[in-house]
């Protein structure tokens, strides 16, 4: 236990424990309950955005069909609360994972055999043919209406209908994942997929089967995708073939991107910003719009993010 | 340990490797020198399997290299340093040598830092091959003869069994020229290397035995001693490698 890694977890502790008891502390302000869901929402995609991390940040795979396992996990936690007829987290939770994992394994399979542009091409119309079965199979998935009405979880008896306990499990199930990907990043396999990343070729001399490795990765971040999907079917109670669409791959990207890939706080920070952008800013102000002149200015100055970029302007 | 027969890669109508034969026994240490465009690399590309042959047999003791993916013969103990640095650039010194130790353990262990024994053995890794304290510099900040020793350092850690090393000691300074043929020449015994190299003072000092490729064959093959003296093998590569 060095000193860095005892201030960095006394910040976890203190940023998690100000934002888990956010709706008691700001109830007195009148635009608690909005902020609160905001907050939710952009714990939701945060999660999302940090297992796309672990392809594009950490083992170089530049996937555009992210989205496949986030709607896949939301259709397989509203499915299967509803085929099961029980409101159990275990079962909701655990088939979106399921569901993610083996979809990531599949279609991971195919695309851990194109590199660079390919294997950006292969993900984004792997994840369309996912997309296109949300789309046709009305009687599971409710087609293009979507599939409404779904239950929020209960967990061993506590119901997590009410929004302040749904807004709980959300902080915690954000913070679980977040420590899985900390450990991940500092461990073995972890900086075996930076290599990959790096040097693939100086893998394979090395005894590493990178093949399996980045196929093992695309499962993993599948399934944290899956947990993603199936938190945003109980914060909407609705999955649409939108969770699976490219609009939704594409805005996880926009959120590594922005907030910086390869870090673990950055794709938290991409969330937040675009999430912002998207849901607070005034109606008026054409939010794709500034999300796009956002895009860009990160894309020109800051390639490395607002991770970066605060990097640097420390180091300055 | 390394046995060789009738080894032919191809690249369209170019015959790189036309026939080679090569046995090596086990702790032997053989130079393969010769011409540029002689086949030296394309014949560790072609061992190490990021070639495939055209024809011919491999074998690394009892196994037959031919079927195995490039992954698979390192797991055997095939090692090879790269003529072009081959390393992770943004990662520190001590980054590379833990990726090579923890090749051997596998990468799944998802949930564990590297252990306290393979940081130990990093470091006694990097001090060998004269870079622990630079430890924690990133490689893309080594100056290149540092490059060539961590690149050394990584072939190292993998615990080889044979040892390919592909001109060691390519644009470096006399003293770090030195540091690492006295390195190469004080490794255990029982590790068979193959080495390519331009520097003849290296040869004649590290190698047992040497074979000499030209045109992609085999020309000659013996000892240090036998190769000095050998007309053909004066007449298509000594001589210019000496008097240059």
């Amino acid at each position: 236990m060095t000193r860095s890694w005892l201030i960095r977890a006394a910040i976890v502790v203190a940023v998690w424990s100000a934002l888990a008891t956010f709706p008691e502390w700001s109830a007195a302000w009148e635009s608690s309950r909005f902020a609160a869901g905001i907050i939710r929402q952009i714990l939701i995609f945060a999660i999302f955005a940090s297992s796309l991390n672990l392809l594009v940040g950490f083992a170089g795979l530049p996937s555009l069909g992210h989205a496949a396992f986030f709607g896949g996990g939301a259709y397989a936690a509203a499915i299967a609360a509803q085929r099961f007829g029980t409101d159990e987290l275990v079962v909701s939770l655990g088939a979106a994972v399921v569901v993610a994992a083996l979809l990531a394994l599949v279609l991971g399979f195919l695309a851990v055999r194109a590199v660079g542009i390919f294997f950006l091409m292969l993900t984004l119309a792997l994840a369309q043919m996912v997309f296109a079965i949300a789309f046709q199979a009305t009687e599971l998935t409710g087609g293009s209406n979507g599939f409404s009405g779904v239950h929020r979880p209960v967990v061993f008896g506590i119901d997590f209908n009410a929004a302040n306990d749904l807004y709980l499990l959300v902080c915690a199930v954000a913070l679980l994942v977040g420590l899985v990907l900390w450990r991940i990043a500092t461990s073995s396999y972890g900086r075996a997929l930076v290599g990959v990343r790096e040097n693939e070729r100086r893998m394979r001399a090395l005894g590493y089967d990178t093949r399996t490795l980045k196929l093992s990765a695309f499962v993993l971040a599948g399934a944290l995708a899956g947990v993603a999907g199936a938190l945003s079917a109980y914060e909407f109670r609705f999955v649409s073939p939108n969770d699976v669409a490219l609009g939704t791959s594409v805005a996880g990207f926009v959120m590594v991107l922005i907030g910086g890939a390869g870090t673990l706080v950055g794709p938290i920070l991409g969330a937040a910003v675009v999430l912002s952008i998207e849901r607070v800013l005034p109606s008026q102000l054409p939010a794709q719009m500034v999300l796009g002149i956002v895009f860009i200015a990160f894309v020109v100055f800051a390639r490395q993010g607002l991770v970066g970029a605060v990097r640097r302007a420390v180091r300055a | 340990m390394i046995d060789i027969r009738e080894l032919r890669r191809d690249f369209g109508g170019i015959r790189a490797l036309a026939g080679v034969d090569l046995h090596v026994p086990a702790g032997e240490r053989r130079a393969v020198i010769g011409p540029n465009g002689a086949g030296k690399t394309t014949l560790f590309n072609v061992v190490t399997g990021e070639l495939r042959a055209t024809a011919g047999s491999m074998r690394l003791g009892d196994a037959v290299l031919g079927p195995l993916t490039t992954w698979q013969r390192a797991r055997l103990g095939l090692v090879r340093m790269y003529q072009r640095n081959e390393l992770f650039d943004p990662l520190s010194a001590v980054d590379n040598v833990l990726l090579s130790i923890g090749s051997i353990a596998g990468a799944y262990r998802p949930l564990r830092s590297p252990r306290r024994a393979e940081r130990a053995e990093a470091a006694t890794v990097l001090e060998r091959v004269g870079l622990a304290d630079r430890r924690a510099v990133a490689a893309r900040a080594l100056s290149h003869g540092e490059r060539r020793q961590l690149e050394l350092a990584l072939a190292l850690a993998r615990r080889p069994v044979a040892l390919l090393l592909d001109e060691p000691t390519a644009g470096m300074s006399p003293a770090e020229t030195e540091r690492i043929a006295t390195l190469i020449a004080g490794l255990d015994r029982s590790l068979t290397v193959l080495i390519v190299e331009h520097d003849m003072d290296v040869v004649f000092r590290l190698a047992d035995r040497i074979t000499v490729l030209h045109e992609g064959r085999v020309i000659a093959e013996g000892t240090p001693a036998e190769i000095r003296g050998d007309r053909q093998v004066h007449d298509v590569y000594l001589g210019k490698a000496i008097e240059a």
